[in-house]
C-alpha cells in the first residue's frame, strides 16, 4: 500500500530510526553524572521547613504540646507563616543549642515547645521569633 | 545601645587570635580583607594575588560577588551572613568575619571592607582589622550603623574543614557545590567529608563527595561514597543513577 507515495517498508524504517534516536537519548542522558547543585536545589531547600514540620507531628511532641494548652493544629499553622530565613535561623540555633544532646530525646521536645510557645507569645527564647499576637 | 542587654544570648567577648593587620594599598580593602583571613587560616597569599581575581579597576573597588567568588577559585568556603547574632556568633566560634561598611554618610558614601576580629559587650567595643596598621575599634552603636550603611552584608571565609556556626546545613551544602563549580574539586572534596561528620544522616554530603571525587578521577572513592548516600537515602534517583554510571565505568 502507497499512502503519499511512502511505502509500508519506508513508514517502517523511519519508525525504526526514531527507536533507535529515543534509545540513544536515553543512554546518554544517563551518561552523565548528576551535579550536586541540582540535587541540592531539589532537595536541601525545603529541609529546615520539613524537618520542624516532623518535629510538631511526633507523638511526643503534640503529647507535650497538649499538656502545655498548646493547640497542634494552630502550632503548626504558625511555623508555616514563618518565612524561610526564620526557619532557617531557628533551626540553626536549635542544633547549635542542643549541640552533643540527644537531639531526639526529651531536650529536642524542650525545644519545639519553646518554639510554639514563643510564637504564641508566651515565652521569649528564640531572638528572631516575632510574637504573633 | 547598651550591647550587654541587646545580646544578652551571646558570649560577653570573644578574640579571634592571629588575624594579621595588613596595610592595603589603594582601592584595595576587599582583596586585603580576604588576604587577612586567608593569612589567619596559614595561606601565604598577598592582596594583588587576590586582587587579579576580584578587583575591577574601573570601578576602583571590589564587587560583594567577586569577594565571594574569588574566595571560593580560591578554595576556600565562603558564605555570606547578615545579622548581628550572626556576626557575633561567628567570631565567637573563632571565625574573623568579613563585613562591608559605609564609613561615611549616605550622601557621601565611603564603602570598606574590614575584618571583624572579636568584639567585647561590657566595653562596647567591636574590634575590626581595617587595611591599616592600627587596629580600628567602634563602639557597637557606631559599627551597627556603618555596617546598616553597607547594607548589612558580610562574609564568612573558612578553608574547607572548618564549618560556619550561624547558617543552615543547606547554605554550607552550597557553597561545597560552588567549589566543584569553580573547579576546586580538593577543596570541595574536603567540605563534603567535613560537613559528613557533622550532618551524618544527610545524603547530600556523600552525594557531593562521589561526585567530588569522580571529577578527580577517583572512581572507587566515588563508588564508595555514593553506596555510603545510598545507605542513607535508599530511594534517591540522583543517587541510584551516579552509582550506576560510576560502577559501569569500573566495569560492574
Amino acid at each position: 500500500m502507497r499512502v503519499l507515495g511512502i511505502t509500508k517498508k519506508g513508514v517502517a524504517l523511519v519508525l525504526t530510526a526514531q527507536l533507535l534516536i529515543a534509545t540513544q537519548t536515553a543512554t546518554m542522558a544517563q551518561a552523565e553524572m548528576l551535579a550536586t547543585e541540582n540535587a541540592i536545589n531539589k532537595y536541601a531547600t525545603h529541609a529546615d521547613r520539613d524537618y520542624l514540620m516532623d518535629a510538631l507531628q511526633r507523638d511526643d511532641v503534640q503529647a507535650a504540646m497538649i499538656e502545655e494548652g498548646v493547640d497542634p493544629a494552630e502550632a503548626e499553622a504558625r511555623l508555616a507563616a514563618l518565612s524561610d530565613a526564620e526557619v532557617e535561623a531557628l533551626v540553626v540555633q536549635m542544633q547549635n543549642d542542643t549541640a552533643g544532646a540527644d537531639i531526639v530525646g526529651t531536650l529536642f521536645t524542650v525545644f519545639v515547645i519553646l518554639l510554639v510557645t514563643d510564637i504564641l507569645c508566651f515565652t521569649r527564647i528564640y531572638n528572631f521569633t516575632r510574637c504573633a499576637r | 545601645m547598651d550591647p550587654t542587654a541587646t545580646f544578652s544570648g551571646a558570649a560577653t567577648r570573644a578574640h579571634v587570635d592571629g588575624v594579621p593587620r595588613i596595610q592595603q594599598d589603594a582601592f584595595f580593602c576587599g582583596p586585603t580583607a580576604i588576604a587577612m583571613v586567608m593569612q589567619w587560616a596559614g595561606s601565604d597569599i598577598q592582596q594583588d594575588q587576590i586582587a587579579e581575581l576580584a578587583f575591577s579597576p574601573r570601578a576602583k573597588g571590589t564587587y560583594q560577588a567577586d569577594m565571594i567568588g574569588s574566595s571560593r577559585r580560591l578554595g576556600q568556603l565562603a558564605v555570606e551572613i547578615s545579622t548581628f547574632d550572626q556576626l557575633l556568633a561567628e567570631v565567637a566560634a573563632g571565625h574573623p568575619v568579613i563585613v562591608f561598611q559605609n564609613l561615611g554618610l549616605g550622601i557621601a558614601p565611603v564603602w570598606h571592607y574590614g575584618v571583624v576580629t572579636g568584639y567585647d559587650l561590657e566595653r562596647d567595643a567591636v574590634y575590626l582589622n581595617s587595611g591599616q596598621e592600627d587596629q580600628m575599634v567602634l563602639p557597637f552603636d557606631l559599627f551597627q550603623r556603618t555596617w546598616q550603611r553597607g547594607g548589612n552584608w558580610a562574609l564568612v571565609v573558612l578553608p574547607p574543614d572548618d564549618l560556619p556556626v550561624s547558617v543552615a546545613e543547606a547554605r554550607v551544602l552550597s557553597a561545597a557545590a560552588a567549589l566543584e563549580r569553580v573547579g576546586q574539586m580538593s577543596a570541595a572534596e574536603t567540605l563534603y567529608q567535613t560537613g559528613a561528620k557533622q550532618w551524618p544522616d544527610s545524603w547530600l554530603w556523600q552525594f557531593g563527595l562521589g561526585n567530588a571525587l569522580y571529577a578527580q578521577g577517583d572512581l572507587r572513592g566515588a563508588r564508595a561514597a555514593l553506596r555510603r548516600a545510598r545507605a542513607i537515602a535508599p530511594d534517591v534517583p540522583e543517587i541510584r543513577s551516579n552509582l550506576a554510571h560510576v560502577e559501569a565505568e569500573l566495569g560492574g
